[in-house]
Order: structure tokens, then C-alpha cells, then sequence
């Protein structure tokens, strides 16, 4: 059939219907996940892909999950099994055939016509609770290679066929995957959400017909790349080069891993590319990134940086080059490199300067950094239940903030991380309670941690907990004790991590950045998150705002005075006298 | 002879049921300065309606049914009373966190929004009870007394108290409300384990600190109300409608105002689930209630309406969580006064904006030039500019025809008439997305259901609605402009009771749960004793709020059995959940055990004998039958029957195109659609396929 141009009310509805399938399987999966890191943290993400491996919708899910590796996956499933059929669903988590690390493990489903024509790809991944390492963690931040981190790989790995499960696969998992009831959930709860994306969209097929939708996928991306240089035509042209520094843990080197970023604005032609080229090889750890991660990481500085309607999708995707190179700890990684915390930690580092590098070219685009994770508020707890017998794995999300400044806004506060976007849930303190041994004593927002500026970033967090009887092992990765989030354009940094035991007799020990901590009864672990970085000179900052985090008990009176410029009484009052005199003076 | 009041943002809509069970509609504008006096407007216009004085009429009543939308825009304006926060020492920022999560990820001008309470006016109280309900840290009643006395001198005017693990050992947070009573005397509290004894600290806390703040206000206003009812000859019994979709005591809910915060839209499915048995014979229905900004979407399934826990105000993540069990009602910022525009790449969106009741749409002549969807109605035909609202206001299809070729028509290259449909059907399109979305939380095919279609606006796109969801049947009742009021006047007396006790399949603690059992029937008997006194029929329900193990998440799942006496009643238990699971999210998993985190009793008391839904017949003053020319995509212009809705016979069929009207709405019936009156007055729509 001859190409038909399709109208903006068709373009419209169509690309409703695609958004509202995989809202649809990501409302599934999220509310039948197992997990505490699939429906807490809403660590998982549904997407639907065109039969030539193109994203056209994504569910509202974490950035890092989505922009880019969907495509690469849906790839490798067809070159792995090129006589797809209906009826075929695939196990993927391999950080070398385009997922963003081993504890993701995804379903893909071709979706095939009646006439036997791989039409769409669905795929529904979520992080798993634990995948066999060989810690009980799904982050295993010194591990030197894929072999001492010991999860299962699953390069596109057919788990069922005419839809009846592979069963020696499944036993397989069972066998290594601590919580195998667990994972059983969410692998099911994959399926569901799987499924319920191929079913909708045969539906949509027969009604619309498939050549409409083949059509609408091509304007779809002619749409959403015309509205992506629209938005870059908003910048100025220019080039901006910043550095993040992840800190040192075993494997590094001593002075961290440095990743910087090389962003240039062309309004002209409307594209933005970033080059990460210029960065150390892979290291003997668990940090180094997938080929998904460190190109979603730069896309997601990008997008974080504009008009934040253009859709994402591969149309728009078009718009932003992505430079890496092979072998880096950025770029495109070789087998059997480990990528166990490909997701977060140097993944992050990206990010965090391409959106920074975006506020220098250009005032009022671009971010400041968001704080780093994985503080022990996050770890991984783990132990038996005296009460029950029982063992227990779960990753708890206490309490994290680390929001950047932007433009016009101060910080969304929990944004978690900044590949994460906030959407992470903040655990109840009595569900974990009750769901684990714990006691948490203490979690609120430290004073005076924010990073000052003319719109301020997040401040940071403290947690306290321990186990409530018995042992606890609590695993973590924290970054950003020495690297703490960087302000832009004159914005201050945001307060750095720091984590201690608290002992039996109230005594403080500093803890290790990257460790397996035990706590005995009566035994505590203070941890603080990182918070984030301000946008803009704190002496720019609108006085009332600065009275009112006074008020509030977030600034002191003295901070007010000496970072901001802002002259506040004990009760909270703005003096705007003083505070002129002062500012002018300063 | 009964009434019942609706106070929505625009009109105020009064439903009176005459002593043969007839029914009659009106409506008065509402007036937000004192919403009572919009009511006391409504039963005025009846009493002129009934050539009766307004004493006559009021004399003649015994119940006086009234859903009000007032504590949620005292919320929404930042008119409640000044209120402090006191909860467990290291965690003083619960109304900070909430419970995290946000909306648009990529979105960075929205800011971090501020805690319910002001974390100045949140105070730490030192002690500590634990999981197991042990005691780790004594209560330091010291301490307590010292913030008591600090509020005092903030001129603190209500307390909110909501203390770790109250709901399985209260002695700490009892004792705080008896320390308020002493020194604080007169000043309103709540206690969070007694209002919403559920587990979660954010849901518990939030829902106190709403619950208090909204207690000097409502109980003026109760008080108010029930004043001059009976000052205007009313001496009737006065019942509010709840967000739970029942009645309460005007002055019971002056206790517990949180229960006001969705009266009002929680009476539309109990309208819908008359109307789909009545009309339909079916169990399961989509309310779809179109109102001139917002449209709501509520459910009925097998029977039940079904909750929420997870009820906002405001936008999720952006605003405040009740906490509080809610009939699950979606809303999203569509109607007829959304408007259409179109973006730089040269799509057409319609809405979240909307031209609202001022300006309003571009016909309206007051000021908007904004092209909306009731303006493309009226370019369409499907509006006719001399009878909106039966003539008491006329539309301006000149300005209709210019603000659509402006925004939509000329930017898009359309003709005005394909412009026009095309809003329409952006329109259907953003409201069949939130007929999904809710339908998919629930577990709902909603080809499976019957689509109600309430308020003014519903006729105009609920047949295109209900052929893109595959409905068999589109029911529009005769009521359908006040759905909700007419709800109200078919509800029951309703509370619920819940424990939060943690039991799991496997090693199940018969005699723990038979004792909380005892004690929510207990409570439920009380009411039954107490305001249920009289009522013709009373029922009791048992529910478990049931997981598989790991899940945080939680469904609600009917006992079938009163008492746990058997390994049995387990088992039926367990199999119930399996089968509930499989319905909402399609999978279950059969070999897995199940928890249960909390249990929940309701009771329902029935005061109305016999159920009618009807409109007393009447003469009709004016007649507009006969054709005129309407424009549908693929069809063009075509004749299309114009019918009005009281003088259609019982059985009558018509078949599309048809546009039949009443002075309260307008229902189009497609090209190929055919509509049908019911007994019960309802216009039953079969939509028909989609085109493909």
C-alpha cells in the first residue's frame, strides 16, 4: 500500500492508543510485582518498540530504563531467533545485547499478525530483588568481573513457546535466585504485563489495520523530531565541557573514576551531541556502564536540560549523537567486564555533567547535579528473622532526596537519583517494619544541607535504623561523600554522603563507602544522602523564599545572612531593608 | 417527601422524590461566598415549581440529603483552621516525604510541594512503640505538655496527633489526646488510630491532619445548615453524603469532616448501578459524569463499587494522599469547556486547560475567544443556539465558527466542520484513556460494562465513547444531569470499620482474627443501635485486605463466612483471593500463600422503601421536535431527527442520526446507532461498531 499522510487528529489518537497500551502494562506489572524494588522503587518500565526495533511508546518509567537498550534488545532477540512466532516470549538481562545491567530482567514478546508479520516488540523489565550473585545484593559495586559477580546472563533466552513455559529455565532460576518465590511473582508479573501489550495491539491491528500503523510509526518520529529541533532552536550554539567524579571504592582508581562529558549545542542543525569518548577504560568493578546506560545516561542530561513535552521516542532520539567508544567505562563494554551497578552510580556521573554542561551554554536550560546514591538508606538488608525463621532480601528505600535547581524551580527533593527522576516510592517506615526486623529511630530533612542558589537544590536526609532483634547485613554503594553535587551558573554544592555505625554505647564509627555492613541488636547505621546542586547565584535568590525556609526550620538565620544575603529575624520575619543594605554590600 | 442537594462548582442541583416515589429535578446556580444559600435557591425554585411556599414544602419533608463539595475547597483555597502536627521524635517530616513518587519525569518546573502542615507547626513527642507493640521508649508526658503549651501561644486552632504503630498499641497516642483535653481544652483534635486505624504512617497522619484542620469549619457549617433549614419549616432528619457513597448524621460527620472530601462524586455510581440494573440487568457499569471542566469516571463491578485507598487532593504526588477509603472516582480536566489547540509540530491536543464557567466557551459571549469543545458542539449541530439549558441562554455560533477556524481549523488545513469533529473526537479519545486507566486498576473490561453517561454535557460524545470501549449499551438516564444528587436520594446510611491485624495463610491465627471480628461487629451492631435506628433494612460485610507475601500492595477480598471456624473457611478465603488476583491483573498464582494486613467491616442501613429513578411526568411547555443539519465525520451533513426527551414513549426507538434534547442535556445518537426509552425514563443507547 502507497504511503498515506496522516492527519494531526489520527497522529493524535494513535499515539494515544500506543501510550495508553503500555500505561496498561506498566499499571499491571507495578501492581503485581513481588518486589520492594519493582513496586517501591518503581524500578521496571514497559515499552513498545516497532518491528524494525524503534521506540514509539514508553510508560511513564525511570529515564535510565527506557531511552535507549530497548531497541538493542529487541535486536538481538531477532538475531538470535530469527523464526519468531507467536506465541514466543524471551528472558533478556545481558549487559553485552543491550540491557542496562543483569538485575533487569526483561520480557520481550514479538507481537505477530495473523499472517505471521513481527509487527511490534513488547518489553517489560524490572529489577529483581536478587538474580544469584554471589553477594546478596543486586549491586555488587567491587566485583572485578561478570564471573565473581555471578548472576545468571540471559542473552535473549526463549522462556516460553506457543505460550507454555520453558520449565528447565525457570528451575534453573530457582535454583540460584535467592527468594525464588519472589522472583517467581515477578517474573509472572512480567509475563502479565507482556502479554497484556501483545494482546492490545493485535487488537489495535485488526481495527485500524496494519498499514495505518506502520504509516503512523513513520510520522510519529517525523513528528516528534521536528518538535525536538524545535526545542533545540531554543539554545544558543555552543560547546560545554564538565567533569563528575565518582569516588573511589576497591577497584578504582585512587582518585575515583572522572567522567567528562563534551556537549555541543547546534541550534542550526538541531542537534545536540555529547562525547564521552574522552574517558578511562572499563575497571575491575561493578560500576562500569552497559552500552544502554552510558547512551540513556547522556540522553537523559539532554531531556532533563529542555522542553520537557517533546516526546521520547526514536524520532526524537535522532536528534542527540552519542559519542562512546568501545572498551571504556562509559562506553560500549566487553564481555566479561561487570556492569552490576550500571543503573545508578557512574551512569549518574554522566548525566549529571551533560545537564550541567546544558545550564553553562545556556541560562535557563539545563540542571544543576543531583546527589549521588546508593547510601546504606538504600542498601540492601538482609538476614534471618528470629521471629519466623525465615531469610530475608530486600532493598529498603528509607530515605533518599538529592533534587537539583533548575531554571525556575527549586528541587523536586526526592528525586532519588537522577536517573531515577523521583518517580521512586519512599517505604512506609511500619511497612518495613513490618516486613523486615527492623527499627528505624530517625528520618528527616538535615538543615542546612541544600545547594544554595538562585533556585535550590535538594537538601539532604538522614536515616537512622537497626535491626529490631537479631543480626542485619545492610550492602551498599554510597558516591558522593567526596563528590558531592556540583551547582550551575554560581549555585553552591549540595551536602556530601556520610554513613557511620552508631554502637551499643552511642559511640559513632565511620563506615567504609562500599561494604556488607553487620549490625547487631542495639547496633544503628546513621546515613546521610547526598543533597543537590543550586541553579544560580544564592544572592540572586528571592528573599521571601529564603524567610520561609527559615520559618520552616531549613535555614538557619545565620546561613541566610551568609550565604544568601537575606536578613531574618528569630521569628521568621524578612527584614527588606536589611536585607537590600546587605545584598548590596556583599 | 424527600430531597436531596448536590452543591457542585457550578450548580447547585436539588432532587425531590414526591410521596407516590416520582422524582424531580432542579437546579439553581451555586453561590461559593455561602454555598447555603445556593441550597435554600434550589428549594425555592421546587417550591415555585410546586406552587407551595418554601415553609409549605419544607414542612412537608422528613429527609434532607445534602453532598457538598465545601471542605474540599477549603482545602483547595487554604481556608482551613490552623493546625498542628505532633508525631513520633526522628520522624517529623512524614508530611514532607509523603510517600515520594512524582509524575512527569522529565518535568523540571514543577516544585517540591509543601506538607499539608507546616513543618514549623510540626512537633516531635519522644517515645516509642515498636512492630511487636512493645513499648521501646516511654511516652514523655513532660515533653508533650511543653508543645501543648507552645501551641497555645501560637494560637494553634486544631491538633493532629499520628504516633508509629498507634494502630496495634494506642497507649501513647490516647494518652496525648487526653494531655490536648487538659490543656487544651476546647481546642478540636484527631487521633489517627482512631480515625483511619490502617496501616502506613503517611496515609494514617495525612488523613489526620486533614480530618483536624477541616473541624472548626464543617462543624460551622453543619450547624449552619441545620439552622437555617429549620428556621426556613424543615423538621426532618439531616443526612450527608460521604466519599464512601453513604450517609451520615450531619452531626456525626461534624466529628469526622474528612468523609465530606468526595461527597458529592461518590453518589454518581450509586445512580449508575440503579440505572444499570433497572435499564440493563447488569451488574457492572462505567459512570462517566461530564461536568463543564472535569469528568469523572467511577465504576460498578458485580454489585460493588469499588474503593480507593489512594485518593488525592490535587495531582498525584503534587498534592495530599487522604488516606482515607474513597469510591474510586478518576478524574481528569475535560469537559465542555476544555480547549483545543494546536502544538508547533501541528497536533491537536484538547485540554487539561479549560475556558471554565468565566470566560467560558467562545459562544457563551462573555469574553473567551478560546476555541472549546462546546463550541464545536454548537459548529456541529449538535447544540441548538436558541435551547441551551431550555432557552435560558443563548449561544453565539458566529463566535464558535471563528475561534475554531482561527485555532484549529487554518493551522491544521481542515475544513471548520472536520476541524470541529476533530476536537470531538480528540475529546472522546483523552476521556476513553481515563476510562481505561481506572478500569485497568480495577480489573474492569469495560466492553464487559454498561456506559452511564451523567451530567449536562455526557449526550454530546457518549455514543462515540462507548463504540471506541465496545459498550453494548450507552444508558443516559432522564436524571442524568443530576446523577449525583440523584444518587444520593437512593443511598443507604453507611460506616466502616477496620483492624489492622497481620495473619498469613499458612499458620493461621483463627482465634486472633475471630477476636478483631468481634470487634468490628461489635462496632457495627452500635451503629445499627444508634443512627441505623429505624432503618428497614441493616447489613454487615466483612472484607481482608489481602497480599501474596512481598507484595505491598494490598486487594480487597469479600469473607464469605462471618467467623473463621474451620481450616476451611481458610481455604475459601484463599481461593477467593486467587480468583480476585486473576480478575484485576490477570494473573495469580495458585501455589503461593496469602497475608492479610488489615480487616474491614461495613455496615449499611436501608431508609428508603422501594427505589425509583423516574421523573414525574409533566406537561411540556415548549416542543422543538422535527430535523435539522448535523455534521458527522464520514457522513458530512446530514438530517438528523430532533426529538424531545420527555416526549419520547416508553419503547420508542429512534434510529441515528438523532439528536434527542431536554432542557438539562443533549444526547447525540451517531449515524448508525439507535436509542431507546426506557421504563425508568433513560434513553438506552446501542453505539454500534466503530468504524474501521
Amino acid at each position: 500500500m502507497a504511503k498515506t499522510k496522516i492527519d494531526g487528529v489520527q497522529l493524535a489518537l494513535l499515539s494515544n492508543r500506543l501510550e495508553g497500551i503500555s500505561s496498561k502494562m506498566g499499571n499491571t506489572l507495578m501492581r503485581t510485582g513481588r518486589s520492594g524494588v519493582l513496586n517501591i522503587a518503581r524500578d521496571f518500565s514497559c515499552c513498545i518498540l516497532t518491528g524494525d526495533d524503534k521506540l514509539v511508546a514508553v510508560a511513564e518509567a525511570l529515564p535510565i530504563h527506557v531511552l535507549s537498550g530497548p531497541d538493542i534488545m529487541a535486536k538481538t532477540m531477532k538475531e538470535y531467533h530469527p523464526d519468531l512466532k507467536r506465541g514466543d516470549a524471551f528472558l533478556h538481562n545481558s549487559p553485552y545485547h543491550g540491557c542496562s545491567h543483569a538485575a533487569d530482567h526483561t520480557i520481550l514478546i514479538p507481537v505477530i499478525d495473523d499472517d505471521g508479520v513481527h509487527r511490534y516488540t513488547v518489553a517489560a523489565k524490572a529489577h529483581q530483588a536478587d538474580i544469584g550473585n554471589s553477594i546478596p545484593t543486586t549491586y555488587h559495586g567491587t566485583a572485578r568481573d561478570v564471573y565473581e559477580e555471578g548472576a545468571l546472563i540471559f542473552p535473549a533466552v526463549k522462556v516460553q513457546e506457543n505460550y507454555e513455559y520453558n520449565m528447565d529455565i525457570v528451575r534453573m532460576c530457582q535454583m540460584r535466585i535467592r527468594v525464588p518465590e519472589q522472583w517467581w511473582g515477578d517474573f509472572l508479573a512480567m509475563m502479565g504485563a507482556a502479554r497484556i501489550g501483545e494482546r492490545e495491539i493485535l487488537a489495535l491491528g485488526k481495527e485500524v489495520g496494519w498499514d495505518t500503523l506502520e504509516n503512523f510509526n513513520e510520522q510519529w518520529f517525523d513528528y516528534s523530531a521536528e518538535r525536538m529541533v524545535g526545542a533545540i532552536k531554543q539554545l544558543p550554539a555552543g560547546t560545554a565541557t564538565r567533569t563528575s567524579t565518582h569516588d573511589a571504592i576497591p577497584g578504582t582508581p585512587e582518585d575515583g573514576i572522572t567522567i567528562k562529558s563534551i556537549v555541543t549545542i547546534d541550534p542550526d542543525a538541531g542537534k545536540v551531541t555529547v562525547d564521552l569518548r574522552d574517558n578511562i577504560d572499563a575497571q575491575p568493578c561493578g560500576l562500569n556502564l552497559s552500552e544502554a546506560c552510558a547512551r540513556t545516561s547522556a540522553m537523559v542530561g539532554v531531556f532533563n536540560s529542555i522542553d520537557h513535552s517533546v516526546p521520547k521516542n526514536a524520532g526524537s532520539f535522532g536528534r542527540i549523537e552519542v559519542l562512546l567508544r568501545e572498551g571504556s567505562v562509559c562506553g560500549i563494554p566487553k564481555h566479561p567486564t561487570s556492569c552490576s551497578v550500571a543503573t545508578t552510580n557512574v551512569a549518574d556521573r554522566v548525566s549529571n555533567p551533560t545537564q550541567a554542561a546544558m545550564a553553562e551554554i545556556a541560562d535557563g536550560f539545563g540542571l544543576a547535579e543531583c546527589g549521588a546514591i546508593i547510601p546504606p538508606s538504600t542498601g540492601v538488608v538482609s538476614g534471618i528473622n528470629p521471629d519466623t525463621g525465615e531469610p530475608f532480601v530486600n532493598q529498603v528505600f528509607l530515605g533518599l532526596s538529592g533534587g537539583a535547581g533548575a531554571p525556575d524551580a527549586d528541587a523536586w527533593q526526592t528525586i532519588c537519583h537522577v536517573g531515577n527522576g523521583g518517580l521512586c516510592y519512599q517505604d512506609s517506615i511500619e511497612l518495613d517494619e513490618l516486613r523486615q526486623p527492623l527499627f528505624v529511630k530517625a528520618r528527616g530533612f538535615s538543615p542546612d544541607t541544600e545547594g544554595a542558589g538562585r533556585f535550590c537544590g535538594s537538601r539532604a536526609v538522614y536515616t537512622e535504623f537497626g535491626p529490631r532483634v537479631g543480626n542485619l547485613d545492610v550492602a551498599y554503594v554510597s558516591d558522593g561523600g567526596i563528590n558531592g553535587p556540583k551547582g550551575v551558573r554560581g549555585g553552591l554544592g549540595g551536602a556530601c554522603a556520610d554513613q557511620f555505625r552508631i554502637t551499643r554505647n552511642g559511640d559513632r564509627e565511620e563506615l567504609a563507602n562500599c561494604d556488607v555492613v553487620n549490625l547487631v541488636a542495639g547496633e544503628l547505621i546513621g546515613s546521610q544522602s547526598c543533597g543537590g546542586g543550586g541553579y544560580g547565584n544564592p544572592m540572586d535568590r528571592e528573599p521571601e523564599m529564603v524567610a520561609h525556609d527559615v520559618r520552616e526550620d531549613y535555614v538557619s538565620v545565620e546561613r541566610a545572612a551568609s550565604v544568601y544575603g537575606v536578613v531574618v529575624d528569630d521569628m521568621g520575619n524578612l527584614d527588606v531593608a536589611a536585607t537590600e543594605k546587605m545584598r548590596a554590600g556583599l | 417527601m424527600r430531597f436531596a442537594v448536590d452543591t457542585g462548582g457550578t450548580f447547585t442541583d436539588l432532587i425531590v422524590e414526591d410521596d407516590e416515589n416520582g422524582l424531580h429535578m432542579f437546579k439553581a446556580s451555586t453561590t461559593p461566598d455561602d454555598p447555603i444559600r445556593g441550597v435554600l435557591d434550589s428549594l425555592q425554585v421546587a417550591a415555585d415549581d410546586f406552587e407551595l411556599s418554601l415553609a409549605d414544602l419544607l414542612g412537608k419533608a422528613d429527609l434532607f440529603i445534602h453532598g457538598t463539595t465545601h471542605a474540599i475547597n477549603a482545602i483547595v483555597t487554604g481556608n482551613t483552621a490552623k493546625t498542628a502536627f505532633l508525631t513520633t521524635e526522628g520522624h517529623r517530616d512524614i508530611l514532607v516525604f509523603r510517600e515520594g513518587g512524582r509524575m512527569e519525569p522529565f518535568n523540571f518546573t514543577v516544585p517540591y510541594p509543601q506538607p499539608y502542615i507546616p513543618r514549623a507547626l510540626s512537633y516531635e513527642v519522644p517515645g516509642r512503640i515498636l512492630a511487636d507493640a512493645s513499648e521501646k521508649k516511654p511516652l514523655d508526658e513532660g515533653r508533650v505538655v511543653e508543645i501543648l503549651n507552645e501551641l497555645k501561644a501560637k494560637e494553634v486552632e486544631a491538633v493532629a496527633v499520628c504516633l508509629l504503630w498507634s494502630i496495634i498499641n494506642p497507649a501513647h497516642e490516647d494518652r496525648v489526646g487526653e494531655l490536648i483535653e487538659q490543656h487544651l481544652p476546647g481546642v478540636p483534635y484527631t487521633l489517627s488510630h482512631v480515625l483511619n486505624p490502617s496501616l502506613r504512617e503517611y496515609r494514617r497522619a495525612s488523613s489526620a491532619a486533614i480530618d483536624a484542620s477541616l473541624k472548626p469549619q464543617m462543624s460551622a457549617y453543619m450547624r449552619n445548615l441545620t439552622g437555617r433549614l429549620t428556621e426556613a419549616g424543615f423538621d426532618g432528619r439531616t443526612l450527608i453524603v460521604t466519599s464512601q457513597g453513604g450517609m451520615m448524621d450531619a452531626s456525626d460527620i461534624a466529628e469526622q469532616p474528612i468523609h465530606l472530601i468526595n461527597s458529592g462524586p461518590s453518589m454518581a455510581p450509586v445512580s449508575g448501578r440503579y440505572f444499570a440494573r433497572e435499564d440493563e440487568g447488569s451488574d457492572t457499569a462505567v459512570i462517566a459524569d461530564t461536568g463543564g471542566t472535569t469528568y469523572d469516571v467511577s465504576l460498578v463491578r458485580r454489585g460493588r463499587i469499588p474503593w480507593t485507598r489512594e485518593t488525592w487532593i490535587g495531582q498525584p504526588y503534587r498534592g495530599h494522599m487522604t488516606g482515607f477509603p474513597s469510591v474510586d472516582v478518576k478524574s481528569i480536566g475535560a469537559g465542555g469547556g476544555s480547549i483545543a489547540w494546536v502544538d508547533d509540530g501541528g497536533m491537536l491536543h484538547v485540554g487539561p486547560q479549560s475556558a471554565g464557567a468565566v470566560p467560558g466557551p467562545a459562544c457563551y459571549g462573555q469574553g473567551g475567544d478560546k476555541p472549546t469543545v462546546t463550541d464545536a458542539s454548537l459548529v456541529l449541530g449538535y447544540l441548538d443556539p436558541e435551547f441551551f439549558l431550555g432557552g435560558n441562554m443563548s449561544l453565539d455560533l458566529d463566535a464558535s465558527r471563528d475561534a475554531i477556524i482561527r485555532e484549529v481549523a487554518t493551522p491544521m488545513n481542515l475544513s471548520l466542520e472536520d476541524a470541529a469533529a476533530a476536537v470531538i473526537s480528540i475529546a472522546t479519545e483523552n476521556m476513553v484513556q481515563a476510562i481505561v486507566d481506572i478500569t485497568v486498576n480495577q480489573g474492569i473490561d469495560p466492553r464487559d460494562a454498561i456506559l452511564i453517561g451523567g451530567g449536562g454535557a455526557a449526550g454530546i460524545n457518549s455514543t462515540a465513547i462507548g463504540r471506541r470501549l465496545g459498550s453494548e449499551r450507552v444508558i443516559i438516564p432522564e436524571v442524568g444531569a443530576a446523577l449525583s444528587a440523584a444518587g444520593a436520594m437512593m443511598s443507604d446510611l453507611h460506616a466502616q470499620y477496620t483492624r489492622t491485624f497481620f495473619a498469613t495463610s499458612e499458620g493461621f491465627d483463627a482465634d486472633g482474627v475471630n477476636g478483631i471480628l468481634d470487634v468490628l461487629e461489635a462496632s457495627c451492631n452500635s451503629f445499627i443501635d444508634g443512627p441505623g435506628q429505624g432503618s428497614i433494612d441493616q447489613t454487615i460485610e466483612f472484607f481482608a485486605e489481602a497480599r501474596y507475601p512481598e507484595q505491598v500492595w494490598e486487594i480487597e477480598v469479600p469473607l464469605a463466612s462471618r467467623r473463621f471456624e474451620s481450616d476451611a473457611d481458610v481455604q475459601a478465603l484463599v481461593q477467593e483471593f486467587h480468583k480476585v488476583h486473576e480478575d484485576i491483573f490477570a494473573i495469580n498464582d495458585p501455589n503461593s500463600g496469602v497475608e492479610v494486613v488489615g480487616w474491614t467491616a461495613s455496615v449499611k442501613c436501608r431508609l428508603r422503601e422501594g427505589e425509583s429513578g423516574s421523573l414525574a411526568a409533566r406537561d411540556l411547555k415548549t416542543s422543538v421536535d422535527g430535523t435539522r443539519k448535523v455534521y458527522f465525520s464520514g457522513h458530512g451533513h446530514v438530517d438528523a431527527t430532533v426529538r424531545r426527551f420527555e416526549a419520547m414513549k416508553q419503547g420508542e426507538v429512534l434510529a441515528g442520526p438523532a439528536i434527542i434534547e431536554s432542557p438539562f442535556t443533549t444526547v447525540v445518537v451517531d449515524p448508525g446507532a439507535t436509542a431507546e426509552r426506557r421504563a425508568s425514563g433513560s434513553v438506552s443507547i446501542v453505539p454500534g461498531k466503530a468504524a474501521a
